[in-house]
């Protein structure tokens, strides 16, 4: 087969591009633990009895090292549980979301915590807050009447 | 109209068995164009990966 010495080219260099984003995606995946949420998680729930399954019968911040924390919560309409949460400034925290009636967002603006909450399913993200401020914590998936209303605080203390 | 003069002289040389000749030349707007739309899916991407790291 006869291919231009053009095309040869940019065959070459579209291959090396999608090589190039596949890797990335590969060690986010992979390595950093980046993906969507499914039953990859270690905590298995039934979407119904979220308040009666541990971690979720007792939301909220659990400490696990030095300045390192579990963040469980429970997103619901229209607002998160435990809302208006305090940690120290440089804190490591894991959350673990899920939601205990329709799909929410669990999204901070200005950091790269933005996740689904998906009922029955728990989706983890780690960040550390370096700067102390009030950051905000929204909603971003339509899950109805309130939805914009659907808000609440990470206060970092400095 | 004058390259795609040329794209079918390109062809009818392509169909007189002269392959190696003068046939880069129609391609070259097209490679062009490739490469411009390559370096902007590039840039873009790359644009948000580094948005991606900043704020990590």
């Amino acid at each position: 087969m006869h291919i231009h010495r053009l095309e040869k080219i940019w065959i070459i260099i579209g291959t090396a591009m999608l090589v190039v984003f596949l890797v990335a995606i590969g060690i986010g995946a992979f390595a950093m633990g980046n993906h969507p949420p499914g039953h990859t998680s270690a905590i298995k729930l039934d979407p119904e009895k979220v308040y009666e399954t541990p971690p979720f019968d007792n939301p909220g911040l659990e400490k696990i090292g030095e300045n390192e924390y579990n963040a469980y919560i429970v997103a619901y309409i229209y607002g998160y549980n435990p809302g208006n949460i305090e940690i120290p400034v440089g804190a490591t925290v894991h959350f673990y979301v899920t939601s205990a009636d329709v799909v929410h967002g669990f999204n901070i603006p200005g950091t790269i915590v933005n996740m689904m909450a998906v009922p029955g399913e728990v989706n983890e993200m780690t960040y550390t807050f370096d700067e102390p401020a009030e950051y905000l914590l929204l909603c971003n998936e339509y899950c109805g009447i309130g939805h914009e209303y659907m808000a609440t605080t990470i206060t970092v203390k400095g | 109209m004058d390259a795609r003069r040329d794209q079918m002289e390109s062809k009818q040389t392509y169909n007189g068995n002269k392959q190696e000749h003068g046939q880069d030349e129609p391609l070259k707007g097209t490679f062009a164009s490739v490469l411009m739309l390559g370096a902007f899916i590039a840039v873009s991407w790359i644009g948000v990966f580094l948005l991606f790291l900043y704020r990590s």
